[in-house]
């Protein structure tokens, strides 16, 4: 029951150029439904790794039984507050949710669309009146991405770089750079809340220092837990996600030729990129003892449930190895499963929706770029380094 | 055709509003609203593309309805009720 397999260290999981990491753990499913892997998170703790998505929608539903308060940010700084509402469990942790989701409802993205749809533009035809070749990641996918998020949050766009730099000393850095990033962060939360406490403004961090639960004012620990996830969660994902997408399509000329033939097509085909190329890994901590499809989970145990592995079930989707852009019923797990479904994914989808209908209508047939090779990497957020893409 | 709704299980993914909005309705926080769906004929396709797109199984197509309705059509196609 015991595999030698980790999402940070087992092959094609660190910088891998022209990696494949989703394709490298599709061979979970070779084996049994749940396997121990003794070094499967980033301070080198095993983790029970689930590989089947009926398995993980149990998991992620049974909130009794599997915690999501593992304190991951604060424990990187020896502290013990969890991010809120990911770290917190049913009743507090909904709460939380109906005080946040309205902010990020359906119809709320929808409001949000021609600013972030203008932003997608003003990038791309800048890119494409300078050359005709860039770096996908770093001339549009970040900038687009992160300015999205720092517009929600109502932060300047000139401190972007210095934002994906913490981004990315926090989710790809190792040891003091990455504890030294997740001080940074949590210092400027802390600022910006103390600021937004003395000149409220119509932004975000005002709405979270005002606002009430149970009737009562939050505590600054629950302002930072709130502050710290959204600034975390917005930061690369998004980002990421462009990034696999395009370098897909980049390979794929058939599929570049069929979304720029019917555009119509795009939102479905982003619900199949999104389940080939999902990034995230949940983690959940046992509460007690529990015998799960023959493995004896101890209270403490850390629960793996990833969603670049359930997305790749063949007991869940047909020829799952396989993209298929005209995909339907596609229920992947991207977004996870159960109470803790990403709050942020209506506006996610929307922002890589906008991004491949802007991008495919404005930058004739790309590729990747010759004598150049796109770095991948694995862990608890899998990613995509560089991606120069050429269409001269 | 009619589709049970299983608020209790609804996470708030609006999979299937991205499909029929017309036939879903979501509240303020984006989570739909309480009550099962009678499905008018012409939204049925849109609406089984929604009821089947939901994550967490919140959804089910209740085809009972329908399946008496053919037997009884069928029936009466054959010159009335098998008595």
């Amino acid at each position: 029951m015991v595999r030698d397999f980790s999402l940070f260290t087992s092959p094609g999981m660190g910088p891998t150029p022209d990696g494949d990491p989703h394709a490298a753990v599709a061979c979970a499913h070779d084996a049994l439904p749940i396997f121990y892997s003794p070094n499967n998170t980033r301070d080198g703790r095993g983790t029970w790794v689930i590989t089947r998505a009926k398995d993980q929608r149990r998991v992620l539903h049974d909130t009794a039984t599997f915690s999501s308060h593992r304190s991951i940010f604060a424990s990187a700084l020896g502290e013990n507050w969890p991010m809120i509402p990911l770290e917190l469990d049913p009743p507090a942790h909904g709460v939380f949710r109906s005080l946040l989701n309205p902010l990020l409802s359906p119809k709320r993205v929808m409001v949000l669309e021609p600013a972030i749809r203008e932003r997608a533009i003003v990038l791309i035809d800048g890119i494409s009146a300078a050359s005709t070749s860039c770096d996908v990641m770093k001339d549009f996918a970040f900038p687009f991405a992160v300015s999205i998020f720092l517009h929600f949050l109502g932060l300047p766009d000139e401190r972007l770089d210095t934002f994906v730099g913490w981004g990315k000393d926090l989710l790809h850095g190792e040891g003091v750079k990455r504890t030294a990033a997740a001080r940074t962060i949590v210092a400027f939360i802390d600022d910006l809340a103390a600021e937004r406490r003395k000149e409220p403004t119509d932004d975000f961090m005002t709405f979270v220092v005002e606002a009430k639960v149970d009737g009562r004012p939050l505590t600054d620990e629950e302002v930072r837990g709130i502050g710290v996830l959204v600034f975390v969660a917005g930061l690369d994902t998004v980002a990421t996600a462009i990034g696999f997408d395009l370098a897909y399509l980049a390979r794929n000329p058939k599929d570049q030729q069929l979304l720029r033939r019917e555009p119509d097509r795009i939102g479905l085909a982003a619900e199949e990129l999104l389940r080939a190329y999902s990034t995230v890994q949940m983690i959940r901590v046992a509460k007690k003892d529990i015998d799960f499809e023959g493995a004896p989970i101890r209270k403490g145990d850390y629960i793996s449930c990833a969603t670049m592995i359930a997305n790749r079930d063949p007991a869940e989707f047909e020829n799952p190895n396989t993209i298929d852009l005209a995909r339907e019923d596609n229920r992947h797990t991207a977004f996870a499963y159960g109470p803790h479904r990403c709050l942020g994914s209506h506006l996610a989808r929307r922002e890589i929706v906008i991004a491949l209908e802007e991008w495919l209508s404005r930058i004739p047939d790309f590729r990747i770029k010759e004598d150049t090779v796109p770095i991948t990497y694995g862990g608890h957020v899998f990613g995509i380094e560089n991606l120069i893409l050429d269409w001269s | 055709m009619r589709i049970i709704v299983h608020r209790d299980k609804c996470q708030g993914h609006a999979r299937c509003w991205a499909h029929a909005p017309d036939v879903f309705k979501l509240d303020d926080e984006g989570y739909i609203l309480p009550g099962d769906i009678e499905v008018a004929e012409r939204d049925e396709l849109l609406a089984t593309r929604g009821a089947r797109s939901c994550p967490e199984r919140a959804l089910e197509i209740d085809r009972a309805f329908d399946a008496l309705l053919d037997r009884f059509l069928f029936n009466q196609a054959c010159g009335g009720f098998n008595t």
